[in-house]
């Protein structure tokens, strides 16, 4: 120990020394910022939801108190009921497109093989572009004669001109195949790591024993993949129902509300629509919707992982 | 029929050759030990005879089979690995019933000879638990039903008594020793632990740098080594080497080191650099026809016999194991002689043994 | 035997995986080519794959000074004030949030300050849509202030970042054999010591990564900028989403060339950390 003895300086150190200082300090400031910015952002949320305010008409603390109008009137609102379902419904269909191409192209570059560096290379690339120029990017590709149509007529062997950006449902497929082709970067990362850490020897034990690949990959590979496929799962759909910057970029959520998610309604409702309290209400129910799903993500996550620590390494 | 026999196998890795050209043959029921220390090519062997590596030249028989191309499962073998690789998210009973499952067999039967197997290597009380729930001998015993319950022709092993504790490895032995003996079927067992491979081997097969160094009785191994390598990889305390010079006299040579003068009746050959061994029990703390005057450096006693540290004036101390009762101290002046019949000497250049 | 279809195999294999890298270099690939095009060249048909008169143009005019206009029916986009405003805003917020939140990985890791679950509910900040903290940020970051400044951004994005952070250095410092802290106390270390000389140097890379990834993800963030800001502080993604609706005067060539600048950093700074991303990533469940 140092004879800082009787300095300020000592004096502190000496303070911060003790675990039970030592260990809180960082949390205090994290558990502030939280308090400071998130706890009372909530409740003004929830405030908001309760009062009938546009920004046209006021500074919110004088607006009218409603109660629950907005709350009904968000039920109500087919076209936020529309875009929710539209979100669930993207995520439906990218998140499991995701997870098996991710698995698929992963289990192909399993082995070491010439130029499998180079394939990995590529394949994660897509991930680490900006969200929003994906979706502006595409919106250039998917134009009426734009470069994509011009490949899809060479594959076709006729002239094919899809109006991507300006039919339903095409629009729809544009903003799920831009997550698609982003997103499947991770997991093709998330599940190269699952397979490599595979222990070896229960699958030795299995080709010794006469097992087919198949039979190894489906009665032994797979149920030691759980946990990796469980990440893989909720990361995905937790951001997946958060989906916004494809369609402002790509379609502008047109055509129409094609690819209105619910992420961009409410940014309407708030912004261009100035309905302010209609947006906190039909938030609040949204986090509600969102919540209940995450509450069992996070049950899955940690069971899987208490069952790994149990189950080791055998 | 179960018998192996390897010819002219080689594996290659990159720029290393870990397996270079060995030749065995393993006739059926045998007992057989691969042992030498780490990367030595003997768990590479065992796992082309698995069928997980295969070899870079060479071939292997199983029975009348040339099994080389075929694959692990084709070969009806048994296998136990060092990790025992026991599949953490079964039970032990869907553990040991894998083997039968993968082959489709029909589910009572299946119960029936998993029951039966565990039974054998007393698991059966067992067969609810995972994996990760079992005791060191518990999972050893588990692995090995799972092995069983296919009555394969080989048992392969690959150190798989490495992650137990001492008392455990001894009873494991034991075991091991009795279900060969209950089965008669072909082991071949890989360790790097040389009492290991003294106590179960009917042949012990020593290999260093890919090939193999010799292959015999473990006595043989041990008495009669055919070259330094081997001489010291067996025996605790290792065998004393002293290095020297052999001198050709009338009545045969003489072996000259620092203060070691040896007259070894029945050496031929001229003079030449060369390595004296004889292994501490066949140092004796006497006066006999040669000995020499040495000082007792340090004392450790085993409980049935006791190591002595000796200094002769050469490089290095020699060490004896006398008998518990001796009386020895540390500084005592004492005579050291050796059992003459017992001491190998090896060509001081390659480590080959001089015979004689 | 092991022969047959196993020759087969190779060629599918790279059948399939030179199918997808078409797939992934497509539009990056187009995207880059674009921006080496002058007008007449962005909308063509038949496209073109490369352009007959490549140019900077499109470089020189985002970068000159200036700011973002639409007049005429045309669009002029800049991006000096954007790109500085981008690095401020990730620069410092992920720096912040690396800061906090590995102290307080460490803190959890060691002590179990917050409880045991305490990463997990702090998992569950990220779960919520930026969406429903906009609404509300909004009113609240004018009653205070903070709307369109650089702190408020700040201070939202190390919010929003911290979950990932927590969970990223918890796996790197997991890693640290506990021991190794040990030995150093009983040589006589005090605790902020023990962190300098121990935990540290160990943790070194994992920081990099960690800091790599958020900001990248702060430097791709749209909704809360577009949101929380105005005119004062703007960033890249918002300058790329400026003007967007409009049907005519799309300014292709100077968007892609933002597009590809905007890009480049990032994926140099993902190739960085690709390796390293899986131990951070793995959320205690990927086993070593």
């Amino acid at each position: 120990m140092t004879t800082a003895g009787t300095t300020v300086a000592g004096g502190l150190r000496r303070w911060l020394e003790q675990e039970r200082v030592f260990r809180w300090l960082p949390f205090i400031p994290v558990q502030g910022l939280f308090a400071l910015l998130l706890l009372p952002n909530f409740l003004l949320l929830v405030y908001l939801s309760l009062l009938s305010w546009r920004i046209t008409r006021g500074t919110w603390w004088n607006a009218a108190f409603t109660g629950l109008d907005a709350f009904q009137r968000a039920v109500e609102d087919e076209r936020f009921l529309w875009a929710l379902a539209r979100t669930f419904g993207f995520a439906a269909a990218a998140v499991p497109l995701e997870l098996l191409l991710g698995f698929g192209l992963a289990l192909l570059c399993r082995q070491n093989f010439r130029g499998r560096r180079f394939y990995t290379t590529v394949f994660l690339l897509p991930m680490m572009i900006v969200p929003a120029v994906v979706g502006y990017d595409l919106s250039m590709l998917l134009i009426d004669q734009g470069p994509f149509n011009q490949v899809l007529s060479l594959l076709a062997g006729r002239t094919i001109t899809v109006r991507w950006l300006s039919e339903y449902t095409p629009a729809q497929l544009a903003v799920i195949g831009a997550d698609v082709w982003q997103w499947t970067a991770l997991t093709f990362l998330i599940f190269t790591s699952g397979l490599a850490g595979l222990p070896e020897d229960p699958i030795r034990a299995a080709r010794v024993m006469g097992a087919s690949r198949w039979q190894i990959f489906w009665h032994v590979e797979l149920p030691l993949l759980k946990p990796v496929i469980a990440i893989a799962v909720i990361l995905r759909s937790m951001e997946a129902l958060k989906i916004f910057d494809y369609p402002m970029l790509l379609t502008q959520a047109g055509p129409g509300n094609a690819t209105e998610t619910v992420a961009v309604y409410l940014w309407r409702v708030g912004w261009e629509f100035a309905r302010v309290s209609d947006a906190a209400a039909m938030s609040l129910v949204l986090l509600v919707a969102v919540a209940m799903y995450s509450l069992v993500a996070i049950r899955v996550l940690r069971r899987e992982r208490r069952r790994l620590a149990e189950e080791g390494v055998a | 029929m179960a018998s192996i026999r390897i010819e002219r196998l080689t594996k290659v890795f990159g720029a290393t050759r870990a397996v270079d050209g060995i030749d065995l043959a393993i006739p059926d029921g045998e007992f057989v030990v691969l042992v030498g220390p780490s990367g030595c090519g003997k768990t590479t062997t065992l796992n082309m005879i698995a069928g997980l590596d295969t070899p870079t030249s060479g071939d292997i028989w199983i029975g009348d089979a040339r099994v080389t191309d075929w694959e692990p499962g084709e070969r009806n073998l048994g296998m136990v690995f060092q990790s025992l690789a026991l599949f953490p998210h079964m039970t032990v009973f869907d553990n040991i019933a894998f083997p039968l499952r993968i082959k489709r067999a029909a589910p009572e039967a299946i119960a029936a000879r998993v029951r039966a197997v565990s039974d054998t290597v007393h698991v059966g009380h067992l067969l609810d638990k995972r994996p990760a729930t079992l005791s060191g001998g518990e999972a050893q015993r588990v692995a090995l039903a799972r092995t069983l319950i296919v009555q394969p022709s080989v048992f392969l092993m690959d150190e798989p008594l490495s992650s137990l504790d001492a008392k455990l490895r001894v009873e494991m032995r034991t075991e091991l020793k009795r279900l060969h003996a209950a089965l008669r079927s072909t082991f071949v067992y890989v360790t790097h632990d040389q009492a290991e491979a003294m106590t179960m081997a009917d042949r012990i097969v020593v290999m260093h740098q890919g090939r193999i160094q010799q292959v015999g009785r473990p006595l043989e191994v041990y008495s009669d080594p055919v070259n330094r390598f081997v001489a010291g990889f067996f025996g605790v305390p290792a065998m004393n080497f002293v290095e020297g010079e052999l001198r050709p006299e009338p009545e045969g040579a003489r072996f000259v080191a620092q203060a070691l003068r040896v007259t070894l009746p029945g050496y031929r050959g001229g003079s030449a650099p060369a390595v004296l061994g004889v292994r501490p029990e066949h140092v004796r703390l006497a006066d006999g026809r040669e000995s020499w005057p040495a000082t007792v450096s340090l004392v450790e006693p085993l409980g049935d016999e006791t190591l002595v540290f000796l200094d002769y004036g050469g490089p290095s101390s020699l060490v004896a194991k006398v008998d518990a009762e001796e009386k020895v101290a540390v500084g005592d002046r004492r005579s050291l002689t050796f059992r003459l019949d017992r001491v190998v000497l090896f060509d001081g250049k390659t480590g080959g043994r001089i015979p004689g | 035997m092991r022969h047959g279809r196993r020759a087969l195999f190779p060629l599918v294999r790279h059948a399939l995986l030179l199918a997808w890298t078409a797939v992934t270099l497509f539009p990056i690939y187009w995207m880059v080519m674009t921006s080496f095009k002058h007008a007449g060249e962005w909308v063509t048909w038949p496209p073109r794959w490369f352009p007959h008169e490549p140019t900077l143009v499109n470089y020189v005019k985002i970068l000159t000074p200036g700011t973002s206009t639409f007049e005429l029916g045309r669009q002029t986009l800049k991006i000096l004030k954007p790109i500085g405003d981008s690095l401020i805003v990730s620069g410092v917020g992920s720096l912040l949030a690396v800061a906090l939140g590995s102290a307080l990985a460490y803190s959890w890791a060691r002590f179990g300050t917050g409880g045991r679950n305490y990463p997990y509910n702090i998992l569950s900040i990220r779960m919520v849509p930026p969406i429903v903290i906009a609404v509300p940020f909004v009113v609240y970051f004018v009653t205070l202030r903070l709307l369109d400044t650089y702190t408020g951004l700040i201070l939202v994005y190390v919010a929003t970042c911290l979950p990932y952070v927590i969970w990223m250095m918890l796996a790197f410092v997991e890693e640290v054999p506990v021991e190794l802290e040990r030995a150093a106390r009983l040589m006589g270390a005090s605790r902020l010591r023990v962190l300098r000389s121990v935990v540290l140097p160990l943790t070194a890379s994992g920081l990099v990564v960690t800091f790599l990834f958020v900001f990248i993800l702060n430097w791709s963030e749209l909704l809360l900028a577009i949101t929380l800001t105005n005119t004062e502080v703007s960033t890249l993604p918002i300058t790329l989403n400026k003007f967007q609706s409009a049907n005519e005067g799309r300014d292709y060539g100077p968007q892609a060339a933002i597009g590809t600048l905007a890009t480049l950093p990032v994926v140099v700074m993902g190739f960085l950390i690709q390796k390293h991303l899986l131990r951070g990533f793995s959320f205690g469940l990927l086993r070593k």
